[in-house]
């Protein structure tokens, strides 16, 4: 498992054709402060005192795991759709472990679409907390190199 | 769905760019249409939007507070579109559509009615 990173690149630059289905990331190893908590449980970065992790905290999560999977959410790219399924609450002050993956990408109405499914578990006990996914439009489509 | 449950509550947020500045930092997304006003007024956007998320907001704090809790239950599913961005200055309210049993629809909405985010979610009591 690999331990967070603050030196991992800002943007994506990853074109549709470099995406493969099914090839795994991680799992990444993010800790949920009660700080990190705390700023999305409100008002966004007004801290708050919270023992178990708010909704908001995974689709932060995903995005960080994003960026350590493939530098983030690539400029240009548009968020169409999100889903999340809540399995177990997850105490504040816990590791979690994110696993990411490329789940389906397809071309509708000339659009790419790619859709990038997480799973997101207690680093120590291995339970499942929150799955979902993004369903993203991406800024290259087949053939098209990135800028 | 629980009895106890009450009407479901009106929260609204208003986006600054102090929050879209403190979502980059938490989630390390800083793409430049949420922090670089210049790259962003270049974009086809034409300025700042907010992340995706920011929007949708309001809607996990509605549902929270109407549940009780801080963090939402097992069972709980929550599908999101996103229809339209958001910028620093906006109001975003989140406003309850329809409920049956667990499941709630529900959208975040500007003050002059356009949809920012429509959700449809499984909420057990």
């Amino acid at each position: 498992m690999t331990r967070p990173s603050e030196d991992a690149p800002a943007l994506s630059n990853v074109a549709y054709d470099e995406l493969v289905v099914d090839e795994r990331f991680g799992p990444f190893e993010e800790p949920v402060s009660a700080a990190l908590a705390g700023r999305l449980a409100g008002p966004i970065g007004a801290a708050a005192d919270v023992r178990l992790a708010p909704p908001a905290v995974f689709p932060v999560l995903f995005l960080r795991a994003l960026r350590r999977a493939m530098g983030g959410i690539p400029s240009g790219s548009i968020l169409a759709k999100q889903e999340l399924e809540f399995h177990a609450q997850l105490p504040v002050d816990r590791d979690v472990a994110i696993t990411t993956w490329v789940g389906a990408k397809e071309v509708r109405r000339e659009r790419p679409f790619v859709t990038i499914e997480f799973d997101v578990r207690d680093a120590r006990s291995d339970a499942r907390i929150v799955t979902g996914r993004k369903i993203i439009v991406w800024p290259t489509g087949p053939g098209e190199e990135t800028s | 769905m629980s009895a106890a449950r009450g009407a479901f509550p009106t929260v609204t947020d208003t986006v600054t760019q102090d929050n879209i500045d403190a979502y980059a930092e938490l989630s390390g997304d800083h793409n430049p249409l949420h922090v670089d006003p210049a790259a962003a007024a270049a974009s086809e956007f034409g300025g700042i939007i907010a992340h995706g998320p920011i929007a949708l907001h309001a809607f996990f704090r509605a549902a929270t507070e109407w549940l009780g809790v801080e963090a939402l239950p097992a069972g709980t599913e929550v599908k999101v579109t996103y229809r339209a961005p958001t910028r620093p200055g906006d109001s975003v309210g989140c406003e309850l559509l329809a409920l049956d049993g667990d499941v709630v629809e529900a959208a975040c909405v500007k003050p002059d009615g356009s949809t920012v985010v429509s959700v449809r979610a499984v909420l057990p009591g």
